[in-house]
């Protein structure tokens, strides 16, 4: 048994290390797309202390409303604009209607405010889209499908094109993102809100468009992350539950934390592919992905309650 | 007081009435999935099942003159509504039909106290086969380990599958365990190695670990029960990991058209088995296109009616209007009760000349029920995807009765002995 775990997996990684390779490349490309989910929950958790709920079901509705547009004729990349106003659109509703009437409330409040948004979304999408399996538009995009093989060591890794095409364009979005807070001025609003909305408020930051601004981020954010995951498997609702796996990602990460969201996403999608792999199908019959990674952030929360990243609260009385 | 005498009449007038306007209908709910992850699965069955019992109505005044209310309750495929669902209609139906194994294992103990039939159509717990145990199950005409049976025997005419091995893949749900107990011993009869791989909930459409295992375990073949966003998962899994589609075989939920479709001819030689077909000229599809879809009725479209999954909800509709009909001949009433239906289900007859007589000759493989068979073991065809639609590759299978009746009795009196006190009839005599 000792053998099995502290031995026996490190000589297999040795053995085949284009299987490893794969392995890696597959926890990177899930992780890249964790951290892409995690990210809008972080946008607009820092901007509102909103905890966004509705962030699995904004993926899935900008990803059908893409599809859509396509299927009723519209060009791929013209269908790509309208979503974006789509999702703009819906920005402006959600402040206006949802969060605007609720400012000052208890966090909670707003919390279950997202629950209805998600269960407004999954009910409008259904009648609008219905609830069939659609085929993303990847070739249309001109996102190449084909696969990359290799042959390193003697092994074989395959890297599908559309994978490396989604790792790039999640790399770009972070760094624009990064940019955007960091450089422009409506980004350092943000962080301005997010450490202090009082004072925020008090330098003339507009509450309602920075709101809008972060909504519509996380809805592009959404829409990236729909065509990702679209375009391994289709558009479907089901594509709902793949923003679960981004909570442990930002109990690692720390709610506040771009960087946390990032590397909380890498983490958990490599350490819990390479878990599976050598000790989850070997030891424990498989599926360990399912749980794995909210032990990891348990693990790490015991530690570290804040995440890895996150801001440590100190509140004196 | 006379004001008072007048409005209690009025009442029980009203009542009576009431009553006699609810009872001019045959109330056969449908525990329905147009929404959530499994939706894409469930919405052509559920609409192939609506528009037969809609043409019923509307070129037949129902079944034997008494319209059928076809009401669904969305259940989500959530066993926990899908329970709130059954409680809800239990009142009123004839019928539950759950639409999930592990809704129909919800329910099972439940049906036979209330005593109203469970019908799942090529789902649910298969030793609900043994009908002297299960007296209110059916799963006709096919059960799941008819279909693990069918699978191997259909491997097995390829070679032997000794020293074989294979892998099962598999939802990590009741659905996806159940063929378990019939795969180990066929396993160890046959002598292959059978390693079973779970697919959780959230990994449907995130399968790498899964298919890294396939690559790592070098399986012949695999076996695939998938459901919902799983099996266009796997299928992009295989396309993408270069498994040879010709050695991946799925159940009969694993063979949905727009899965496919997602892959187009990179899937072409994938295998499904089935015991439903669909036959574009049938009779039955002129009848519904004239009296449902040209009436404006159906909520289907015109891709979706070709495709297996549409056409398998009108043989589901099928049966359950045949157990009607054999009960209101059997009782001499059009108006039948729960208790009624479980004797026209136990003694169902479907011919190659009945087949013709509802113009659905070729759809469904012909079979017959008895008080002590529920499922009929119709066999079923091997389905070939050809890189655009599916295509028959067999001739009919059955599945070994040989292997599965013993283990059927010995699961279904584990089953009555884990439930005790569970009524089971000995003399299989239905009126009792």
């Amino acid at each position: 048994m000792l053998n099995d775990i502290f031995i026996k997996p490190f000589v297999d990684m040795v053995e085949a290390p284009d299987f490893l390779l794969q392995v890696l490349w597959e926890g990177l490309v899930s992780g890249i797309l964790y951290a892409l989910i995690a990210l809008g929950f972080v946008l607009i958790f820092r901007s509102s202390r909103i905890f966004n709920f509705a962030q699995g079901i904004m993926v899935v509705f900008a990803a059908l409303t893409l599809v859509g547009l396509h299927e009723m004729g519209v060009p791929a990349w013209i269908s790509v604009g309208l979503t974006l106003a789509v999702m703009f659109v819906l920005a402006v509703t959600i402040e206006r209607v949802v969060l605007r009437p609720l400012v000052g409330q208890p966090d909670i409040i707003l919390f279950m405010a997202t629950i209805g948004i998600t269960l407004f979304l999954i009910g409008f999408g259904e009648i609008i889209f219905g609830g069939e399996n659609k085929v993303m538009i990847t070739e249309e995009l001109g996102i190449p499908t084909d696969s990359v093989v290799l042959e390193p060591w003697g092994g074989l890794l395959i890297l599908e094109q559309k994978d490396i095409t989604a790792v790039v364009v999640a790399a770009l979005l972070v760094g624009a993102l990064l940019l955007f807070l960091n450089k422009t001025r409506m980004g350092r609003a943000i962080r301005a809100l997010g450490d202090d909305h009082q004072a925020a408020l008090s330098v003339g930051i507009s509450l309602q468009t920075i709101w809008v601004l972060v909504w519509f981020i996380a809805g592009i954010i959404a829409l990236v992350t729909g065509i990702a995951w679209g375009a391994r498997a289709g558009v479907s609702f089901a594509l709902e539950v793949i923003a679960y796996k981004a909570l442990p990602v930002l109990m690692l990460g720390g709610l506040e934390s771009i960087t946390g969201a990032i590397i909380g996403g890498l983490m958990i999608g490599i350490l819990e592919k390479v878990f599976e792999i050598y000790w989850g199908q070997p030891l424990l019959g498989g599926n360990t992905e399912t749980w794995f990674a909210f032990v990891l952030a348990l693990i790490v929360l015991l530690f570290r309650p804040q995440g890895l990243f996150g801001e440590k609260i100190i509140e004196r009385v | 007081m006379k004001h008072f005498t007048r409005l209690a009449a009025a009442a029980v007038v009203g009542a009576v009435m009431g009553t006699a306007a609810v009872a001019q209908e045959l109330y056969a709910p449908n525990l329905s999935y147009r929404t959530g992850p499994f939706a894409a699965t469930g919405i052509p069955l559920m609409n192939g099942q609506r528009d037969y019992m809609l043409m019923l109505n509307a070129r037949d005044g129902g079944i034997g003159g008494v319209p059928v209310n076809f009401e669904e309750c969305e259940t989500g495929y959530s066993t926990e509504k899908g329970v709130e669902c059954y409680e809800k209609t239990k009142g009123r139906a004839i019928v539950t039909q759950p639409w999930s194994t592990g809704i129909t294992l919800q329910v099972l103990p439940k049906t036979n106290v209330d005593e109203i039939p469970i019908l799942a159509p090529g789902y649910g717990f298969s030793p609900m086969a043994d009908g002297k145990v299960f007296q209110w199950a059916f799963n006709t005409p096919a059960s799941y380990w008819d279909a693990a049976s069918m699978i191997v025997q259909y491997l097995e005419a390829e070679g032997s599958l000794e020293g074989k091995k294979i892998a099962f893949l598999h939802l990590d749900h009741p659905y996806g365990k159940e063929p378990l107990p019939l795969l180990e011993k066929l396993s160890a009869d046959k002598g292959f190695e059978m390693v079973p791989i779970p697919v959780g909930l959230k990994e449907m459409q995130n399968q790498s670990a899964q298919w890294l295992q396939i690559r790592r375990e070098r399986p012949d073949y695999v076996v695939m029960w998938g459901w919902g966003a799983m099996n266009a998962g796997a299928i992009t899994e295989a396309v993408k990991t270069k498994f040879p589609m010709e050695n991946f075989i799925g159940v009969w939920w694993a063979g949905h058209d727009a899965d496919l479709k997602i892959v187009g001819a990179d899937g072409a030689g994938y295998k499904s088995i089935s015991w439903s077909y669909p036959v574009l000229d049938a009779p039955v599809l002129a009848d519904i296109k004239q009296h449902v879809v040209d009436a404006g009725d159906s909520m289907s479209n015109p891709e979706e009616m070709e495709g297996v999954f549409y056409n398998r909800g009108l043989v589901i509709s099928m049966i359950l209007a045949e157990g009607i009909k054999a009960a209101q001949e059997h009782t001499g009433n059009a108006e039948i009760t729960a208790a009624d239906l479980r004797w026209g289900l136990e003694n169902l007859n479907i011919t190659e000349e009945r087949l013709a007589e509802l113009g659905m000759t070729g759809m469904v493989p012909p079979f017959q029920t008895t008080c002590a068979n529920h499922t009929g073991h119709s066999g079923g065809w091997m389905l070939e995807w050809d890189g655009e639609k599916f295509v028959k590759v067999s001739d009919l299978l059955m599945a070994d009765a040989e292997v599965i009746q013993p283990l059927e009795a010995e699961k279904a009196a584990e089953y009555a002995e884990a439930n005790a006190p569970w009524a089971v009839s000995e003399t299989c005599d239905a009126e009792s």
